[in-house]
């Protein structure tokens, strides 16, 4: 995926209805594409029997997936 | 003297003010000496409740004097993150945008802590909104006791200083990516993550609600598990807790002989942990395996991307929490802090259910390491606290910001993302003198023997007790 530029980024925040300019517009612009290159590497997981439940009952369930690269 | 005193353990002042042998009002009075002698350098404290730990000092000598019945935290002066909602104090979570918030009630760890005997000596400074990349702390920056050109680490960094400096007791934190393991390293004390779901969070402001863990942050593990014991239990409004809560206590003193040890190979190795720490993390290895412990070798392929996954869901919750204030009064927050909830409010949700997928898969990583090993191994962060200016320079590209951001986390979130148990103790300094912390991950609700793990270490290692250079 090819870089977002300040324009890109300047619109997204505009868009979500929220201000962004100046240094703010730099840093962030960069922010979000050190993430979407981190994650984008998520990609070539095999994430199979991956939920994304975000929170664990006290006792887990057994047999939770296992995931290797 | 009184320096002496206040770097006693909780444990001792314990019974020292049980047995009568020292009064909880001469305990206050040194701790109020060194918070003046030191926190205009280290700004550890937001507000100090000086004459109201004073009446409670006397209050609790008065409890004393008749023979009532006392709590195990009886007269121990104690100091909280200024996250954790206090009844009639300030609470401001280290912003301007809060800096009038009083709270009605105290946070339930508070209530708790209070309800154990302790007494409040003041509210503790923490980067803004326990976010971390706070650029301008309205509280005055937290300094580094051991080196003040330092950071202390975040985002309950007053709660390792004020450990650390002896400014109290013992303090607490809150953790959500390691916010309480992080300045325990580099300040060269010991911090508890305990299990997501054991220590209520209502009164805490929230960062992350499915991953904010109140912890104690200590001078040893002994008061760790002093701590987490009144911590733990349902209250009531944390509709996530488990009903029984455990005894950190049970095992403390059994040793490490018969417990499996897996060192993180991925981490104690990995390109970014710098040498000093690798041999340090590597040595204290080899102590806990002279101790009877059997220990070996385990990777977890997948935390490399821990750091990364956690931003992109903690800060989306974050975002979500603090979206409406972003919109209305952005220019309110320090500039950090906003260009990281900013960040986080653009992230696409493709990019954020992707990591929700991965926390899963992370999890189940270190749930099989667990099923194999009692307790894991690895450095609680890459390097020793580094200089403050340079987290504070801007940042100029996308391969910075992963690197500023992402990688240290890295070290941290996986025990965040599973929902487990993790403890910091130190394992040794630099040749510079700064301190280095060993991270001890557990498995869910499994506190005794991970604390039981770390004061086996604790006591063999030797490095409790190291104070830092700071005069009388």
């Amino acid at each position: 995926m090819r870089d977002l530029g300040p324009d890109q980024v300047r619109a997204l925040a505009a868009a979500a209805g929220l201000p962004l300019d100046g240094e703010d517009l730099d840093e962030v612009t960069h922010r979000l594409n050190a993430f979407v290159e981190a994650l984008g590497g998520l990609a070539a997981l095999d994430l199979a029997g991956a939920e994304p439940a975000p929170t664990l009952p006290p006792d887990p369930p057994a047999g939770s997936p296992t995931v290797t690269r | 003297m009184s320096t002496d005193l206040a770097y006693r353990s909780a444990t001792e002042l314990a019974g020292l003010i049980r047995a009568r042998a020292i009064s909880p009002v001469e305990v206050v009075q040194a701790y109020l000496r060194r918070i003046d002698r030191w926190d205009g350098t280290l700004h550890a404290y937001v507000t100090v409740c000086r004459e109201q730990a004073l009446a409670e000092a006397r209050t609790a000598e008065q409890a004393l004097a008749r023979g009532a019945p006392v709590g195990p935290l009886h007269g121990v002066p104690v100091a909280v993150k200024d996250q954790l909602d206090t009844a009639g104090i300030r609470t401001t979570s280290g912003s301007r945008l809060h800096a009038g918030r009083v709270p009605a009630e105290d946070a339930a760890v508070v209530a708790r802590l209070r309800a154990a005997g302790a007494i409040l000596l003041g509210k503790l400074n923490l980067t803004e909104f326990a976010l971390g990349g706070t650029l301008t702390y309205p509280f005055g920056q937290p300094r580094n006791p051991w080196d003040e050109s330092r950071e202390t680490g975040g985002s309950s960094s007053g709660s390792g200083i004020a450990a650390a400096a002896a400014l109290a007791a013992a303090t607490l934190g809150e953790d959500t990516g390691g916010s309480v393991r992080s300045p325990a390293a580099w300040c060269g004390v010991v911090g508890l993550r305990p299990t997501w779901g054991l220590v209520p969070r209502s009164g805490c402001v929230p960062v992350a609600w499915s991953m904010d863990a109140p912890g104690p942050l200590t001078r040893s593990v002994e008061d760790a598990a002093l701590l987490l014991s009144v911590m733990g239990g349902p209250d009531g409004r944390d509709r996530w807790l488990r009903a029984a809560p455990v005894d950190p206590r049970a095992d403390l003193e059994r040793g490490a002989g018969g417990l499996s040890i897996g060192v993180v190979t991925t981490l104690v190795d990995g390109p970014d942990t710098d040498r000093e720490v690798r041999e340090a993390v590597r040595r204290a290895a080899e102590t806990l395996g002279g101790l009877g412990a059997r220990v070996g070798d385990v990777a977890l392929p997948l935390v490399p991307m821990a750091g990364a996954v956690f931003m992109a869901l903690a800060d989306g919750e974050a975002a979500a929490w603090h979206h409406a204030t972003l919109r209305e009064r952005g220019g309110e927050y320090d500039a950090g802090t906003r260009r990281r909830l900013l960040t986080a409010a653009l992230l696409p949700a493709t990019l954020v259910q992707q990591a929700a997928r991965a926390r899963a898969a992370i999890r189940a990583q270190v749930d099989e390491a667990l099923s194999r090993f009692d307790v894991l191994l690895a450095p609680t962060a890459p390097t020793a606290a580094p200089a403050i200016a340079a987290g504070q320079a801007p940042i100029a590209s996308r391969g910075e910001a992963g690197r500023r951001f992402f990688t240290r986390r890295s070290y941290t979130t996986p025990a965040s993302l599973a929902g487990v148990p993790a403890l910091s103790v130190p394992c040794g300094f630099t040749a510079g003198g700064l301190p280095i912390g060993l991270q001890l991950i557990g498995r869910r609700f499994d506190e005794a023997t991970l604390l039981r793990a770390g004061r086996a270490y604790e006591r063999a290692a030797g490095w409790a007790g190291r104070r830092p250079p700071l005069p009388d």
